[in-house]
């Protein structure tokens, strides 16, 4: 890691960054020889908490909220892709990638986190046998107290994989207004969020496409607010919104149509909407022990 | 492209496809037409071809800059709407109506929210894509998508005003659903492939003024980015 350049990079998007640290000098001073490599994290940690000490317990929280995510998604895709002949052939490469992904995602919010002078979130049961951190399996109940049996049936386990990948974007979306001010980590939450809606395009796709043909033709992205089931709605609602920091974008011009507007199903196709940590945590818990 | 081409030019292209049967020739003229097609409706709405634009400075610029993506990639899949690639299946056919009503719907929001501010319209180059081979069509796809999700994250970084950027998460996360589809129907379970991302499982980053260099090869328009902000 190197510090001189974070430091830069900082001072690139918060230009006052020494003036709330009290001078670049004492700044880089506190990097000097006389801070051991192993306590560096801790050091910039206080550092951001002096500069953005209103926030950075805001923006711990937000990371948090979406680590949590993240261990639930990688156990989710670590039990599938380790369950026999569940996931075919032609789709479990792109399984394998999400898996990797979601784990990577675990060590680098677990290490901003820290980073940050926060403490990462772990999941229930983190001490159980069954764990291989970051493999949490007895902190989840993916079969929603038996109702559904994803790792025995491939349409639902690609039911559920979409309705957390969605989730996950929107939660993401939900802590923006968190990061806010904190230019450098606010850009790292969008290459975060978009590699989580890469995931939900690749899960809806197969959905769409034989042998699924599931019955309510998803796309990649979310038409209107529609779920993969009925039972669902609820983490779809609020998807249908048009209206974005005040224009109404079905009242935006599209030659392609007869009268000249765009049709609600683009205008709502066109932007993810953000959930709140509290709807979040409620669309969760029924796959938490 | 020539500048000048007009209607006869074009029509004498597409009697030369009807003797060469060609696949290469066919789609080499394909992918000809479809931009003279565009050059055709972009040339009729500019006043000063030789000038440059001025992208403005500050978080218009960078509002810009976003806006003219949002202009090359709704020709783009106009264009493509308009001559869909050999082969293409129900399904695609359906989904590339979306991608063309949404980037559609991101442009109009730009040119919206930046008012009087709005870069005027631009006139985009795509003849070096072959609309009708499968291949070369989503080579170019999954770069301009790639190019706007990575777009997004570098004009956080520099954007001020802070009541756009809930907005953009909103247009990006939906832009690198595209990314991933486009990626996928090119080649399966690379929607986010190991070569894009870093060690942290996160998609790139792109500077504006980087973007908006490699954005240019789409555009005939030329402009001035010397307010833009990058890092």
């Amino acid at each position: 890691m190197n510090f001189k350049h974070i430091l830069s990079e900082i001072e690139k998007t918060d230009p006052e960054v020494y003036q709330k640290l009290s001078g670049r000098r004492d700044a880089l001073k506190s990097f000097g020889s006389k801070v051991a490599l192993a306590a560096l994290p801790l050091a910039l940690g206080s550092m951001f908490k002096k500069a953005y000490g209103k926030t950075t317990d805001a923006v711990i929280d937000a990371l948090n909220l979406a680590l949590e995510f993240e261990y639930l998604e990688y156990t989710y895709y670590r039990q599938g892709n380790n369950t026999g002949s569940l996931i075919p052939a032609n789709d479990l490469p792109g399984f394998k990638a999400m898996e990797t992904q979601e784990k990577a995602h675990i060590t680098f919010l677990n290490t901003t986190i820290t980073s940050l002078g926060g403490v990462p979130f772990t999941p229930k049961n983190f001490g159980a046998p069954t764990t291989v951190a970051p493999y949490v399996p007895a902190a989840y109940d993916f079969t929603m107290g038996g109702k559904y049996t994803p790792f025995s049936d491939y349409k639902v386990f690609l039911l559920l994989a979409q309705i957390f990948e969605d989730t996950g974007v929107h939660a993401l979306q939900g802590q923006m207004s968190q990061l806010l001010g904190n230019n450098p980590i606010l850009t790292q939450a969008f290459q975060l969020q978009s590699v989580e809606a890469r995931h939900a395009a690749f899960v809806r796709h197969i959905r769409r496409l034989a042998p699924i043909n599931a019955p309510e033709t998803p796309s990649p992205w979310i038409s209107n607010n529609i779920p993969p089931t009925i039972p669902f709605q609820a983490y779809y609602n609020g998807e249908d919104n048009v209206e974005h920091n005040g224009v109404i974008i079905t009242n935006l011009p599209n030659i392609h149509y007869n009268n000249g507007a765009m049709p609600k199903i683009s205008a709502t196709g066109a932007f993810d909407e953000p959930f709140d940590k509290t709807r979040v945590l409620t669309l969760i818990a029924p796959f938490k022990l | 492209m020539k500048i000048n081409n007009t209607p006869e030019n074009v029509q004498v292209e597409e009697t030369e496809m009807v003797f060469d049967s060609s696949r290469r020739r066919f789609f080499q003229l394909a992918g000809g037409i479809a931009g003279a097609g565009l050059l055709l409706s972009a040339a009729s709405c500019r006043r000063t071809p030789s000038s440059t634009t001025f992208l403005g400075a500050g978080d218009v610029a960078l509002l810009n800059y976003l806006y003219i993506m949002k202009q090359v990639t709704a020709a783009f899949y106009t264009q493509a709407v308009a001559t869909p690639f050999y082969g293409i299946s129900l399904v695609e056919t359906e989904l590339q109506v979306d991608l063309r009503d949404q980037e559609i719907a991101h442009r109009e929001f730009f040119k919206k929210l930046l008012a009087k501010d709005a870069v005027k319209e631009i006139a985009t180059q795509l003849s070096a894509v072959t609309f009708a081979d499968k291949k070369n069509f989503l080579s170019h796809a999954t770069t301009l998508e790639d190019l706007s999700v990575a777009a997004y994250a570098g004009v956080i970084r520099v954007l001020t005003n802070t009541d756009y950027m809930l907005t953009l998460s909103k247009i990006q996360s939906v832009d690198a659903r595209h990314a991933g589809f486009v990626r996928d129907i090119n080649t399966h379970n690379t929607f986010a492939d190991g070569s894009l991302l870093d060690s942290n499982g996160l998609d790139k980053v792109i500077a504006p003024l980087a973007g908006m260099t490699l954005l240019e090869k789409y555009i005939e328009t030329k402009f001035d980015k010397s307010k833009l902000p990058t890092f």
